[in-house]
C-alpha cells in the first residue's frame, strides 16, 4: 500500500494518508505526495486512519511539510489518529505546532 | 582499441581444432588451443581466455568434469560453449549442468558460432562488470566498517565519559550502535553534590544524529559546571539545534537534576517516554513529556516546563529512550509501555530492578533482528554518594588581593540569573585549588537566602515538607514575577595570606531581615528540610556573620595554608 494524496477543492485542503508503517522508508514518498500540490491559505492534512506506526523521522516529516504549509500561508491538520499515535504525537507535544483532530 | 577476444578451442581431435582455429583467426580472435579437459584447465589457470569453445569426450579429462573444475576454481566467469556430436537430449543437458554456458551440436553453422560468440561475451562483459562493482563494493564496506568502529570508539569517549563511576548511584545501558545513532547519556555533579543528567536522542540514525550530539555535550558541560540553570542550558541547547538541524531532525531530551540539599527531583522532559520514579517497588510518580523536543522552535528559558518530587533516600528514577519501547519481537510487536510498567512491578527488590527491565526487554526481542538502540538509566538516590573525576582544575596559584561589587535591582534578579557570571569571574581572577566548587556552593546558597527570605519574603517554615517544598517553589516563582522593588548587593574580596587567601562574601538585600540568633543550630539537630542552607554555609566557611536587622551577611571562605591554621 502506498502513500496517497488527493486534493479536495471544496475544502481547499490535499488530503495525505500513510497505510501502514509511516516510518523513514515513507520519506521519498511522502514529500513526492505534496512536492507538485501546493495549497495556498489552505489545509495539509494527514490522515492517519491506516496508519499503524510512526517513528520519530515520521514526526520530522510532518515537520518537514509544516514548513512547507507556513509558506503557503496553510495549516497542518493531522487526523484519525488512534490511540497509540496520539500518545506518541503527545509525548512529542505536536499539539503545539499542528492542530491534532 | 580492443584487444582480441581470447578463445581456447578444446578437442582432442586436429582436424577440428584446426578448422576452428582458421575460422576464429579469421574472423579476428586470439586461438589457444587444448587437446584435452586437463590441459585446458591448466591452460585458464596461466592464460587470459575469455571464452571457451569445449568437446564432450576427450582423453584424460572430459569436457564435463573440465568445465565443473574451470567454474569452481576460477574466481571471474568464463563462457563455456559445448561443441559436441552428441544429440541425446540428457547428455546436452548435463553439458550445462556441469557448467557450460551453452551447446552447439555439430555440425554447426559458422554463423551461428559467431552469434554465439558474441552473445556471450556480451554476458561475460556484463559479468566483468559486476564482479568489479562488486568488488569495489566490499572494499568500499570494509573500508566503511573500520571507520565505523574507529568512529564509535571515539565517540564514546566524546559523549559518554563522565559517568562519574560506580558510587554515583547513576546506571546505565547503552548498545553499542545507539551511540553512534544520537543517544546520548551527560552527567555532571552540581552544586547541591547531586547529578544533573541529560538523556537524549536524535531523530534519524547514524552519523548525522551522532554528530549533532558533540556540540551538545559542550553546552551541557560548560553550562553546568558554570552553574547555569539547567531551564538556561537547554534553552541555551535548544537555539544551538535550531540554528543547527535541518527541519526534520530534532533531539527528544529529558533534563533530570537532583538537589541533595534539600532532597528534590526537578525533571524537564522533553519528546522522551515516560520517566518512572519508583519508591519501594512502586511507581510513584510518572514524568510525562510536557515540552516539544529540542531543536525544533527557538524558545526562551520560561517556556520549559518542569516537573519537581521529593526525593527519599532509597528512591530510583528510571529514563530510557524511545528505543526500548520500540524494541520489536520476531512478530513485529512493540515492547510497549505497559510491558516496562510490568517489569518494574515483578522487579524482586530495588537493585534487581534496571537488570529486570533491560533483561525482559532483551528476552522479548531474542528471536527478532537485533535491536539495537536501548538506552535506559537508573538514577539512585543515596544517603552516601561518591563520584570519581571530580572537575577541580588544577591551576598554577596566583594569590592576588582584589575585590569585585555587583547590584542588581529586582529587574535584573527577575530576567537574569548573575551566579554564573559572578563564579567566572571569581575563576578568572583566583585560582582556589579544590575549592571552586566550594564557593559556589557558599555563594549559591547566601544569594538564594538573600532573594527568598529578603527581597521575596518567603516564608522557609512552608519547606517543612516536601509538598511544601513545591509550594514553596511556586510562590516563588510568582512573587519573583509580581515583585516591584527591592535589590541585592553582592561584594567580593579577596586577600592573600601565605601561599592561600581568604574570601570575604559580603551580601546586602534590601528585605526587612530575620531574627538571626537563633541561627547557631548546629547540622546534626536540624533534620527538616528547610534551614539546610544556613548550616551547610557554615560548615564550609570560616565565618558567616549576620548583621543589621538580619539582612546583611558576611562569610569568610579561606582556602591554602591559611584554610588549615585557621583550623587548628
Amino acid at each position: 500500500m502506498s502513500i496517497t494524496a488527493n486534493i479536495n477543492d471544496e475544502k481547499n485542503a490535499l488530503v495525505i494518508t500513510v497505510p501502514g508503517r509511516f516510518d523513514f522508508s515513507k520519506h521519498n514518498e511522502f514529500r513526492k505526495a505534496y512536492k507538485d500540490k501546493q495549497i495556498e491559505s489552505g489545509v495539509y492534512e494527514i490522515d492517519l486512519h491506516s496508519t499503524e506506526y510512526l517513528d520519530s523521522s515520521a514526526l520530522g516529516m510532518m515537520l518537514l511539510l509544516k514548513e512547507v504549509a507556513d509558506s503557503n500561508s496553510s495549516v497542518v491538520k493531522i487526523t484519525h489518529a488512534n490511540d497509540e499515535l496520539r500518545e506518541i504525537l503527545r509525548i512529542a507535544s505536536f499539539e503545539k505546532l499542528f492542530v491534532i483532530e | 582499441m580492443n584487444e582480441p577476444l581470447t578463445l581456447l578451442v578444446v578437442d582432442d581431435d586436429i582436424t577440428n581444432r584446426m578448422v576452428l582455429r582458421a575460422l576464429l583467426k579469421a574472423d579476428g580472435y586470439q586461438v589457444f588451443e587444448a587437446e584435452n579437459g586437463q590441459q585446458a584447465v591448466d591452460t585458464v589457470s596461466k592464460k587470459q581466455i575469455d571464452i571457451i569453445l569445449m568437446d564432450v569426450m576427450m582423453p584424460v579429462l572430459d569436457g564435463y568434469q573440465a568445465a565443473q573444475i574451470i567454474k569452481s576454481e576460477i574466481e571471474y566467469f568464463i563462457p563455456i560453449i559445448f561443441l559436441t556430436a552428441i544429440t541425446d537430449e540428457a547428455l546436452l543437458a548435463k553439458c550445462l549442468a556441469s557448467g557450460g554456458d551453452d551447446v552447439l551440436t555439430k555440425p554447426y553453422s559458422h554463423v551461428l558460432l559467431r552469434a554465439k560468440i558474441d552473445s556471450m561475451n556480451r554476458i561475460r562483459i556484463l559479468n566483468r562488470k559486476i564482479e568489479q562493482q562488486n568488488n569495489e563494493l566490499n572494499k568500499h564496506n570494509t573500508r566503511i566498517q573500520q571507520e565505523i568502529n574507529v568512529a564509535k570508539k571515539v565517540f564514546a569517549n566524546i559523549l559518554n565519559h563522565d559517568m562519574r563511576g560506580s558510587k554515583s548511584g547513576l546506571r546505565y545501558s547503552m548498545s553499542p550502535m545507539s551511540v553512534f545513532n544520537g543517544d546520548v547519556i551527560f552527567s555532571d555533579v552540581n552544586q547541591s553534590n547531586g547529578l544533573d543528567v541529560l538523556i537524549s536522542d536524535f531523530t534519524g540514525h547514524g552519523l548525522s544524529a551522532a554528530i549533532s550530539s558533540i556540540p551538545m555535550a559542550d553546552i551541557f558541560y560548560a553550562m553546568t559546571r558554570k552553574g547555569f540553570s539547567f531551564k538556561e542550558t537547554l534553552t541555551e541547547a535548544n537555539n544551538k539545534l535550531v540554528k543547527m538541524l535541518p527541519t526534520q531532525m530534532f533531539m527528544s531530551a529529558a533534563f533530570i537534576s537532583v538537589d541533595r540539599l534539600n532532597n528534590v527531583l526537578s525533571v524537564v522532559n522533553a519528546g522522551l517516554p515516560d520517566l518512572y520514579l519508583i519508591r519501594d517497588g512502586e511507581i510513584i510518580k510518572t514524568f510525562k513529556s510536557k515540552n516539544l523536543p529540542l531543536g525544533i522552535i527557538s524558545v526562551t528559558a520560561d517556556t520549559f516546563e518542569m516537573d519537581m518530587a521529593s526525593l527519599h533516600y532509597g528512591d530510583r528514577l528510571l529514563a530510557a529512550t524511545d528505543g526500548i519501547m520500540e524494541a520489536e519481537n520476531a512478530d513485529g510487536e512493540f515492547y510497549g509501555v505497559a510491558r516496562i510498567i510490568d517489569s518494574i512491578n515483578s522487579a524482586e527488590n530495588a537493585d534487581s530492578l534496571f537488570n529486570k527491565v533491560l533483561n525482559d526487554c532483551m528476552a522479548f526481542t531474542h528471536n527478532a533482528q537485533q535491536s539495537d538502540d536501548i538506552t535506559l538509566i537508573e538514577l539512585h538516590h543515596k544517603k552516601d554518594i561518591d563520584y570519581e573525576n571530580k572537575n577541580d582544575v588544577a591551576v598554577v596559584n596566583t594569590p592576588s588581593n582584589w575585590s569585585m561589587q555587583f547590584s542588581l535591582d529586582v529587574d535584573s534578579l527577575r530576567k537574569f540569573d548573575i551566579l554564573p557570571y559572578i563564579m567566572q569571574g571569581v575563576n578568572g581572577l583566583q585560582s582556589i585549588p579544590n575549592g571552586r566548587s566550594t564557593v559556589q556552593t557558599i555563594l549559591a546558597e547566601i544569594f538564594s537566602n538573600s532573594l527568598d527570605h529578603g527581597v521575596l519574603s518567603l516564608d522557609s517554615s512552608l519547606k517543612n515538607d516536601a509538598g511544601g517544598y513545591l509550594q514553596f517553589y511556586q510562590q516563588k516563582t510568582e512573587r519573583l514575577n509580581s515583585v516591584e522593588e527591592g535589590n541585592i548587593q553582592i561584594t567580593l574580596s579577596h586577600e592573600q595570606r601565605g601561599d592561600g587567601g581568604v574570601l570575604t562574601i559580603h551580601v546586602v538585600d534590601s528585605g526587612d531581615g530575620f531574627d538571626y540568633t537563633a541561627m547557631n543550630e548546629s547540622l546534626e539537630s536540624n533534620t527538616g528540610l528547610h534551614g539546610r542552607g544556613l548550616p551547610l554555609i557554615k560548615t564550609l566557611c570560616q565565618d558567616v556573620c549576620y548583621m543589621g536587622k538580619g539582612n546583611v551577611v558576611v562569610a569568610t571562605y579561606a582556602w591554602g595554608s591559611e584554610a588549615i591554621s585557621a583550623d587548628s
